[in-house]
């Protein structure tokens, strides 16, 4: 359950970005890109949120998260494409002389405010 | 309104890893983040590697674990000086744990400072710690299909330890399988089979540590 230290994190992260930006109130929607490969599990990330996020500057806040696929980069016919999962093989010629790449980013990429119309 | 932050969400405690990096590096300390599950041997690695590095290097040793002092004291035995944290049921060690760790220790009477991390293969991965090497940690009788169903941490790691290799004539552990993953995952890292009981592999792992030493910033 990393996934609570990684909330903490985030909401703490927020709420310096929303003083950066001059604004003194909640955000209304996060989105983030947790790539599939970074060890994270977005149901347990969800979980986390909704207990933390009460009373916080995120709190009601919708989550949008964006999961980057890593690459698989083939030695042995040059092509580069982007998998769902772990492959012990190059999904273009299954050559095993690959290399995994990416897929391990953990952002926050934007944070959206209401508009205050009082 | 959309406020475009596009920064990592672990930048705190990546900004504390790189105090802790340079207050070891100003104190000419390497620091070496030890991963693994529980009961991997990461504790039993140490002490074969420390005993195979006595004269050469001076070790020190941050122990995490959720509870208790059993590696640490495992450490005070053989006379290395060891900090324990206890997370109190986190499952992972974050930089500002071994920034106030490392306070309880004399870096001028240190060269390498190894972390302990709690044993996880999981939530250990994304936390950066200030060290300057990571290694994982990996015992013949977890199984070779481990890099594949935790690929984030092979991935993120410097080197590979596959422990226990005495257990090697017992188990269906492929050597030649975790090596094939490793590499597709971590090309550049080298990988030590070493048995810590028998010795096997452990002085060329203590030589590559102690190049390692060498060659680090200061």
């Amino acid at each position: 359950m990393h996934e609570l230290s990684i909330v903490e994190a985030l909401i703490e992260q927020v709420g310096q970005e929303l003083d950066r930006a001059g604004q003194p109130g909640r955000a209304a929607k996060l989105e983030l890109s947790i790539g599939l490969l970074s060890g994270v599990n977005c149901d347990s990330l969800r979980f986390a949120f909704d207990l933390l996020s009460p009373g916080t500057r995120v709190e009601g806040a919708e989550v949008v998260i964006d999961e980057p696929k890593p690459t698989c980069h083939c030695r042995s016919c040059n092509s580069s494409r982007q998998i769902d999962e772990l492959t012990p093989h190059c999904p273009a010629c299954g050559s095993d002389d690959i290399l995994i790449e990416g897929g391990r980013e953990m952002l926050l990429q934007s944070i959206e405010i209401e508009d205050q119309d009082d | 309104m959309k406020i475009v932050a596009a920064k990592k969400i672990l930048k705190a405690n990546d900004q504390l890893a790189a105090e802790n990096r340079a207050r070891l590096e100003a104190a000419n300390v390497f620091g070496l983040n030890v991963v693994g599950s529980p009961g991997a041997g990461k504790t039993t690695l140490l002490e074969a590697l420390f005993a195979a590095l006595k004269g050469r290097l001076r070790p020190a040793v941050i122990e995490g674990d959720i509870a208790g002092s059993i590696d640490a004291e495992r450490m005070e035995q053989i006379g290395v000086p060891v900090v324990q944290i206890n997370t109190d049921g986190a499952c992972h060690l974050d930089a500002n744990m071994i920034a106030i760790a490392g306070q309880e220790l004399d870096l001028n009477a240190v060269d390498l400072l190894v972390i302990e991390n709690v044993g996880n293969l999981v939530c250990t991965a994304g936390f950066d710690l200030g060290e300057h090497l990571r290694i994982v940690v990996l015992s013949t009788s977890e199984g070779d299909d481990k890099a594949v169903k935790y690929p984030a941490i092979f991935q993120g790691s410097d080197a590979l330890f596959v422990t226990k290799a005495d257990l090697l004539p017992h188990l269906n552990f492929s050597v030649e399988r975790i090596t094939a993953d490793m590499r597709r995952l971590a090309p550049n890292a080298p990988i030590f089979v070493v048995s810590a009981v028998r010795g096997d592999g452990i002085a060329e792992a203590a030589d590559w540590l102690a190049t390692k030493c060498q060659r680090r910033p200061n």
